[in-house]
């Protein structure tokens, strides 16, 4: 069994494309998400998946 | 959908030994996208891995997408002999790793993990850095628009 406790070297210096999709993340989320704590943000994502299966649900059934 | 309280109170009810990782991790540092499993990375000790099979073993695992009828048990011997495994349970969706690429084992990523309360359970997920390195290190195209938001997400921490 694996009992390394390093994790393998990987760049972390700033790549292009990931630096292109960062000009269009929505920071207003991020803040918002920020003031909650992490309990708070997992059970809004979920409230969210509930609100996206309800939706498809409704178009199956149309 | 996948039951995220209900998969946490069976691995924290059963003791396992583990560190949550991906979406769910992004997610409880703050990324507003949505994530439909839970990633684990689990501690290969013998009595881990009972620990492990006996926690899920009322829930159906099984081998997502693979044909029904397979025979396949995820008790201990199937767990020793394998690392990853992705399932399908009946509370949802579950990656059930002993390594995420990058190397990192559950010995490597527990002292890069943040205990924390979800759902009333203590449960420990991978700190921000060490997210941002795993996704980095996994290399997929489909992670560079997340990788992007957890980079901007340590951004905004850091202005605060």
């Amino acid at each position: 069994m694996n009992e390394g406790r390093e994790l393998e070297w990987v760049s972390l210096d700033p790549d292009p494309v990931i630096e292109a999709y960062k000009r269009d993340v929505d920071r207003t989320l991020i803040r918002e998400n920020l003031k909650l704590t992490p309990d708070e943000r997992l059970r809004k994502m979920v409230s969210v998946l509930r609100f996206l299966e309800e939706v498809r649900g409704s178009k199956a059934t149309k | 959908m996948t039951d995220f309280q209900r998969l946490l109170e069976a691995l924290v009810g059963g003791n396992v030994e583990f560190v949550i990782i991906g979406g769910v991790a992004a997610v409880a540092h703050g990324s507003a996208h949505v994530t439909v499993d839970l990633d684990i990375v689990y501690r290969r000790t013998p009595e881990n891995l009972a620990r492990l099979a006996a926690a899920l073993a009322p829930h159906a695992p099984y081998l997502r997408g693979a044909p029904p009828g397979l025979p396949f048990a995820f008790d201990v011997e199937t767990i020793r002999r394998g690392l990853n495994f992705t399932l399908s349970t009946a509370l949802g969706d579950l990656d059930v790793l002993g390594e995420a690429t990058g190397g990192g084992n559950y010995d490597a990523l527990r002292p890069r993990s943040e205990s924390r309360q979800l759902y009333g359970l203590e449960v420990r997920f991978v700190d921000l850095d060490t997210l941002i390195h795993l996704k980095r290190a996994a290399g997929r195209p489909k992670d560079l628009e997340r990788i992007a938001e957890l980079e901007a997400i340590k951004q905004e921490r850091n202005r605060s």
